[in-house]
């Protein structure tokens, strides 16, 4: 019985999926930006095996490559770029700015994936329970999810950031404080999507068969949701790096001298008149990993929009 | 509101003959005929600055010399001396005819008042109004003042102001223009606290208490027109205030408008455009910042408008030498020696901005500094002899610690001075975990023996400039505070240093205190409570019509009664 039940729900889900990605590989713009964002993971994740072959760490002073004189502006054009410094030095300390980039990724990755993770999972139990319990449990998951969409979520993170020790670990606080604070979304597509599969025949079968609530979630209601999941993630991804990276900028982020993309923009802001290199390099790459991961969830939204296909 | 516009095109019209020559000559030189202070009055000059309007009352007001706004209101008995270089490091007379004469072995201090000094309704000012001013900065409602006269005056420590308490016994007025004060022991020092504001002589029947500050008496060149809360300043001029009464303040402009609350780099991109106003605009709190060094380097009409300055002040890493592990000397002297000075003058904006110090007290005559350096560290560190002389202290395997610091860069011992010194304590094998605190938090729990933490940076800046308010409350040992606002932070009582520093007290000539200040911190250096960081400089622009701009030395800002935007 309940075999003939699954063989109903996958052949119907398997197919879908399998020509999102068809659709998917067509699309070179979206296929570009699946590349870049593969190039920052590997890079972040070989950040200390890259720097280890620059010669060099996030974290030590070069206060001999600095003019005191003027400042404490790296000498040397590009803000000191040279065979030992790959993309120069940081004004007033010397740090060198490859290094902390490579680093500084792993935080600004580690926590937009981490955040979209963490925020999928809560929006996922609570849409579903709100989907699938019905009646009061319905209303009241309802109502906590539109409180949690009610409030502004910046706002409230950067509250979050401020009230929680700092014995906490950042990175990890960081993730979790941006998932809880944007997952009434997930939520809410989930809520919706669960209610209309809830209906379906081979949900009804697998009821009647005597399958219970939570066998019923995983096993028929979830397959159905994996497609606009992985949307709604792809597009959650970017948004939740620049929260990470607004967080650091205003001081509320990873705590130095950790580096972050976000907090190294904050303190080149006053600098990019006289060491432009320092804002162009955090700068262009916090803004081309963010495009290639909206081209890419752009790609995966067409790819799995029925209307687009009709069209098409 | 109404008054602005017609306000700019006066100030406009009054310039418009230099702006025109500007043009047709070469650019610069035409508009700025020389400076003469027969023919400098007129004209309307903006101040821009980050804070410093939070409160004007003289009772409240905390300043070093009177401060750059206040003193413009508020005439004192003794003033700073405006003049540009050394000469502004003296105190001289102001409402007194003198520095005052010391008596009882500079347990008593006489001063007498100058004849036709008027206040801006044209009353005359007594001593009765100056004794009165002082009292009221007893009063509780209005704190905020140097602690100096509560410690100081007979009975100072239990008086509550003339709210409650009636009149303070050990301030006499035999008559309208003699005042004396009464000491519990000898301090020469006494013309330099009589600069403060709290020696603004304030009218009895005017006070209105904590509102004073809206609508305060003027003895000085300007009255107060408007006054905002922390926004707005607005000073026009005292018509029973002449210079044949006042003979330090040039008081050049006819009105003087401040803005407060804008930030740093917004006043600096200001004052370098020079649009409109802002040619006639000063700040005397912004300093330029690292990054608008370069420009001034690489352009010579802005770097003419660049004044360079002093404020005696030292930012230090300080020990509660009762903690461990700076109990033990040697750790104390390890870290001394593995400070890389350089990398922390970078990070807080380079050379131009930052001296690097060996000793506790500023540079300057007028502190007495004597230069040493008994742990040296060169220019970037000798973390070889920090590792030796850690492993003499058993701590071979490297060493742990906190360093507590407050979480913004403002005043320069923040965030990036902490990261320089944790980078060089790493070369010597000491890991240094950052604990940034919010500036609330991190003065009341500095403030208690307590809850101090065992290694703080730390900043002390000059009451007035002379060694005493720089060396008694960081290491005299009968100044440590339990209950709060501790500054003794090394825990320090050394029966040697108390005597020390009482018999210099004793002393009425400061070229005489000098070198005994000087001598004491050299002293107490060998000690390693502390290790001197560096004395930071100012380097700060005027807008383009602004003439006899130069950087006081009490202070180490603009001299504003002294400016003229004509």
């Amino acid at each position: 019985m309940t075999a003939l039940v699954d063989a109903a729900a996958v052949p119907g889900a398997a197919p879908r999926e399998r020509r999102v990605w068809r659709r998917l590989r067509g699309d070179r713009a979206a296929l570009a930006g699946l590349a870049i964002v593969a190039v920052m993971i590997v890079v972040a994740l070989a950040a200390p095996l890259l720097t280890r072959l620059e010669g060099q760490d996030p974290t030590t002073f070069h206060s001999g490559l600095l003019d005191s004189a003027r400042g404490g502006v790296p000498t040397g054009a590009l803000g000191g770029i040279s065979g030992e410094h790959w993309l120069g030095v940081e004004p007033g300390t010397g740090r060198d700015v490859f290094a902390r980039v490579v680093h500084g990724a792993r935080v600004s990755l580690g926590v937009a994936f981490g955040a979209t993770v963490l925020e999928m999972l809560f929006g996922v139990v609570i849409g579903l329970g709100a989907g699938l319990g019905g009646g009061r449990a319905d209303a009241v998951l309802s109502r906590l999810i539109e409180l949690s969409l009610a409030f502004p979520p910046f706002l409230l993170a950067l509250a979050l950031m401020a009230i929680v020790p700092q014995s906490v670990p950042r990175p990890l606080l960081l993730a979790a404080v941006i998932s809880l604070v944007s997952w009434g979304n997930v939520a809410r597509v989930t809520r919706a999507q669960a209610l209309s599969l809830r209906t379906r025949e081979y949900v009804d079968a697998a009821r009647l068969s005597g399958a219970g609530p939570a066998r019923i979630a995983v096993r028929e209601i979830l397959p159905g949701l994996t497609t606009p999941l992985l949307v709604l993630a792809a597009l959650k991804a970017p948004i939740n790096m620049v929260q990470e990276a607004g967080l650091s900028f205003l001081g509320a982020g990873v705590r130095p001298p950790t580096p972050s993309w976000g907090q190294m923009l904050s303190s080149a802001t006053t600098w990019f008149r006289t060491d432009p290199m320092y804002v162009l390099v955090p700068g262009g790459l916090l803004f081309l990993t963010l495009l290639a991961f909206t081209l890419f969830a752009d790609g995966v939204r067409k790819a799995a929009d029925p209307r687009w296909s009709a069209r098409a | 509101m109404r008054m602005r516009p017609t306000a700019l095109f006066g100030a406009a019209l009054l310039t418009t003959a230099a702006a025109t020559a500007a043009c047709g000559g070469a650019s610069g030189t035409a508009s700025s005929a020389a400076f003469d202070p027969k023919t400098c009055q007129g004209g309307t000059l903006t101040v821009l600055n980050q804070g410093g309007l939070s409160k004007f009352d003289p009772a409240t007001l905390y300043t070093s010399g009177g401060g750059a706004l206040p003193s413009l209101v508020y005439r004192t008995l003794t003033t700073r001396q405006r003049v540009a270089g050394e000469g502004g490091f003296k105190p001289v007379p102001d409402l007194a005819t003198d520095l005052g004469r010391p008596s009882d072995g500079a347990r008593t201090w006489t001063y007498t008042l100058k004849d036709g000094l008027k206040f801006d309704d044209g009353s005359p000012i007594t001593a009765k109004d100056v004794k009165y001013g002082i009292e009221r900065s007893f009063s509780p409602d209005l704190p905020g003042g140097a602690p100096y006269l509560h410690d100081w005056l007979v009975g100072g420590a239990d008086y509550k102001g003339p709210y409650k308490g009636g009149e303070l016994k050990s301030i006499e007025t035999p008559d309208d223009k003699t005042i004396v004060f009464r000491l519990r022991a000898p301090h020469g020092d006494f013309p330099y606290l009589a600069t403060a504001t709290q020696f603004a002589p304030v009218p009895k029947a005017k006070d209105t208490g904590t509102k004073y500050q809206n609508a305060p008496v003027s003895s000085g060149p300007y009255k107060v027109e408007k006054y905002e809360t922390g926004k707005t300043l607005k000073l026009v001029r005292n018509p029973h205030w002449s210079r044949s009464v006042d003979g330090q303040r040039l008081a050049c402009p006819d009105r003087i408008e401040v803005t407060a609350g804008l930030d740093r780099s917004v006043i600096n991109q200001r004052l370098v455009s020079s649009a409109g106003a802002d040619a006639r605009a000063i700040t005397t709190d912004a300093s330029v910042g690292p990054e608008q060094l370069a420009r001034l380097d690489s352009d010579p009409a802005l770097a003419k408008r660049v004044a360079r300055g002093v404020f005696g002040e030292t930012k230090y890493l300080a020990f509660d030498v009762t903690k461990k592990p700076f109990d033990d000397i040697r750790v104390r002297q390890a870290i001394a020696y593995a400070i890389n000075r350089q990398s922390v003058v970078n990070a807080v904006g380079g050379s131009a901005l930052a001296a690097p110090a060996t000793t506790f007290l500023p540079e300057g005559k007028a502190f007495g500094q004597q230069p040493y350096d008994h742990f040296p560290a060169g220019e970037s560190g000798n973390p070889a002899k920090a590792k030796e002389l850690l492993a003499q202290a058993g701590h071979a395997g490297g060493l742990k610690i906190e360093l507590s610091f407050p979480n913004t860069d403002g005043e320069g011992y923040g965030p990036k001075v902490a990261a320089a010194v944790q980078d060089a304590l790493k070369q010597a094998g000491v890991t240094v975990e950052q604990k940034p605190l919010g500036e609330e938090d991190y003065r009341t729990l500095v403030g208690k023996p307590a809850t101090q933490p065992a290694l703080t940076l730390q900043s002390w800046g000059a009451d007035w400039p002379a060694g005493g308010p720089f060396l008694i409350p960081i290491f005299d040992g009968r100044q440590i505070l339990k209950d709060g606002g501790n500054f003794n932070l090394a825990q320090l009582n050394d029966p040697a240093v108390n005597k020390e520093i009482d018999q210099i007290n004793t002393l009425t000539d400061p070229a005489q205190a000098a070198p005994r200040w000087g001598a004491l911190d050299a002293e107490i250096g060998k000690k390693a409570l502390l290790v001197p960081l560096y004395h930071p400089k100012t380097v700060v622009l005027a807008g383009k019509d602004v003439k006899n701009t130069y950087v006081d030395q009490w202070r180490g800002w603009y001299d504003v009664a002294s400016v003229s935007v004509k």
